[in-house]
């Protein structure tokens, strides 16, 4: 698969995101996953807090809504072990 | 030994997916010549391309006669308006264009799994695979612009998941191109958009953004263009009253159903991705899988939708799967020596799991075949296959589809029409001539035969109504005055209100059964 072979030229280094040779690396697609899905988390379980007032309380959607913002967190973790390779 | 066993498997595979491919084919040809709706909306989808042909667009104001507006992006109608011109009103050459379509997406997914895979038979059955399923088989040969799409997808991401990483230029710009007429087909295009942006983005984010900024520009441009040219009624018709309500478990219904009949290449595509993941980098094949499963599946579940929201990831799915068949046949699996997940991938280095890959692959889409098959258990040549293999009918009524229709969203779709389908939609356009008045039928076909106007799009008038959007006071008068000599329901999608006065003021006279539906004829009380 020529077109997802690893260019040895790459960088990950942050400082140069900007540059021809940047690529985002498996550990920043993890962390950044690993964020979004923490963030989401509280955010759909404040969504409930502050519609407190609803009636229902936690509804399908939103249990399906944390039941996946827990499987990104969960998969942006085991991306982070993997460094610098290129995502 | 092994070999030959494999050639032998290779051999059923080919049979069976291979009569899948017939019976799609003889389903196409039994839609091509029917003259009516077969799917709800497929006459308004004819509607929107009879407007272009004349140069006008279907993006109208509701509230004026005829109120009929359309939701659906331009493009595919477009591209059928050369077959109005020499041909006039039909719903052939809609549904064959999209037939087509269908062919060459499959011939695409084969090329694709070629490129990366490099083994031709599974490559053949990757393309096959992607016909075999039940949602392609049934959408496929309609009048819409769904796999259309589909097919601009494909063509998008086959030519940017090279020529990004290759950087050029002529390959980005040619598969943004097509990216942007994806989303000219359906507005559901923009997962697959998404998919490619982050992709590029990934790979780099400077060429990411560049590309991304220029692509929504184009999009964009057309976009406003659109809006403009249409005294916003583009704006209003095809995005602000297309936002549908959302059922959960519509969504848990059709994954559930999309994983029990493509379950054995969901497998393999997810392990691919997973190794690109974890072991590689991911390809665009990859990324845009995750997205056309979790976001399809989120779609799926709004109102109007359903099974036909898979037909990007089943493309997805068929494109990995082969990829994952190729490469595992071929040995090309490598095992790093750096990664912490390396434990999980020592089977993969074994000479018995390489050579088991010969015997297991064309198993996978023996098992496949079986899992989709559909097909008329009566009819000379069906029925005697039929009566061979010992195959019943395993659904109630007509809609032999070997999916359940009782899943929330699933299209009643699949079986052949008859004689008496015909017959049934002639009389009922008999009825449309003997009237005098003009006729509002819930499908345009029928009004289209006769020669009549076409008097409102049911769904878009509903989701007007429930956007608020919809005041409907003049064809609620109109209805009132018993303007309409025949009405001519089977959902009943049109809005509340006019249901309402339709009740008091119509009363049903008869009714028509075409294509295992109900027609309810209404006449002034």
């Amino acid at each position: 698969m020529a077109n997802n072979q690893e260019n040895p030229e790459t960088t990950s280094d942050l400082k140069h995101i900007f540059s021809e040779n940047f690529t985002v690396s498996k550990r920043q697609l993890g962390i950044a996953l690993c964020a979004i899905g923490i963030l989401a988390f509280i955010g759909l379980l404040l969504l409930d807090l502050v519609g407190g007032g609803r009636e229902g309380g936690i509804g399908p959607t939103q249990r399906a809504a944390i039941a996946l913002s827990i499987v990104l967190a969960v998969f942006g973790a085991t991306l982070i072990p993997l460094g610098d390779k290129p995502a | 030994m092994t070999k030959r066993v494999s050639v032998g498997l290779i051999g059923f595979a080919t049979i069976i997916l291979f009569f899948s491919f017939v019976v799609y084919c003889a389903y196409a040809y039994n839609l091509i010549t029917f003259p009516f709706d077969y799917d709800q909306g497929e006459g308004f989808e004819l509607v929107d391309t009879i407007m272009f042909s004349e140069f006008r667009y279907p993006y109208q104001n509701t509230e004026a006669y005829p109120y009929y507006s359309s939701n659906y992006p331009p493009l595919f109608h477009i591209l059928a308006v050369p077959f109005v011109w020499l041909f006039g009103n039909a719903y052939w050459y809609g549904r064959l264009l999209g037939f087509v379509g269908t062919l060459i997406s499959a011939g695409l997914i084969g090329y694709a799994v070629y490129r990366d895979g490099n083994v031709r038979w599974v490559a053949i059955f990757s393309g096959l695979a992607f016909l075999a399923s039940n949602t392609i088989y049934h959408i496929g040969p309609l009048l819409r612009q769904h796999m259309t799409m589909v097919l601009f997808e494909l063509m998008a991401i086959i030519i940017i998941a090279r020529a990004f990483p290759s950087q050029n230029r002529r390959g980005i710009a040619t598969g943004l191109l097509m990216l942007v007429a994806a989303g000219y087909t359906k507005q559901l295009a923009a997962i697959t958009a998404l998919a490619v942006i982050v992709w590029m983005i990934l790979r780099n984010p400077k060429r990411g953004i560049i590309w991304s900024a220029i692509f929504a520009a184009v999009g964009l441009g057309i976009f406003a263009w659109l809006t403009f040219d249409t005294n916003g009624e583009w704006w209003r018709q095809a995005i602000v009253a297309n936002v549908n309500q959302f059922n959960p478990f519509q969504t848990f219904d059709l994954s559930i159903l999309w994983w029990q009949l493509h379950g054995l290449l969901i497998i393999p595509a997810v392990l691919m991705a997973l190794y690109e993941i974890y072991v590689e980098r991911m390809s665009l094949y990859t990324i845009w899988f995750v997205f056309a499963v979790v976001l399809g599946a989120i779609g799926s579940g709004t109102w109007g939708a359903g099974d036909s929201y898979f037909a990007t990831a089943i493309a997805a799915m068929c494109i990995l799967s082969g990829i994952f068949f190729s490469r595992w046949i071929r040995g090309d699996f490598t095992l790093p020596e750096h990664n912490p997940y390396s434990i999980f991938l020592k089977p993969l280095g074994t000479k018995w799991f390489i050579q088991s890959a010969l015997v297991i692959v064309p198993l996978i889409y023996i098992g496949y075949g079986i899992t989709t098959l559909k097909m008329p258990a009566e009819g000379a040549f069906f029925g005697t296959v039929a009566d061979i293999l010992r195959i019943e009918p395993n659904v109630m009524g007509r809609h032999y589809d070997s999916a359940s229709y009782d899943v929330l969203g699933y299209a009643n779709i699949g079986h052949f029409v008859t004689q008496e389908d015909h017959d049934a939609g002639w009389q009922i356009v008999e009825l449309i001539n003997a009237s005098e008045q003009p006729v509002m039928s819930e499908e345009a076909g029928f009004s289209l035969a006769a020669g009549r106007d076409v008097i409102t799009n049911p769904t878009q008038l509903r989701n007007l109504y429930l956007a608020g959007l919809w005041e409907g006071s003049e064809i609620l008068a109109d209805l009132e005055a018993q303007r309409f000599g025949l009405i001519i329901l089977r959902a009943q999608f049109y809005p509340t209100p006019m249901l309402e006065v339709m009740g008091q003021h119509y009363g049903i006279t008869q009714t028509i059964r075409m294509n295992g539906f109900e027609y309810l004829i209404l006449e002034p009380t």
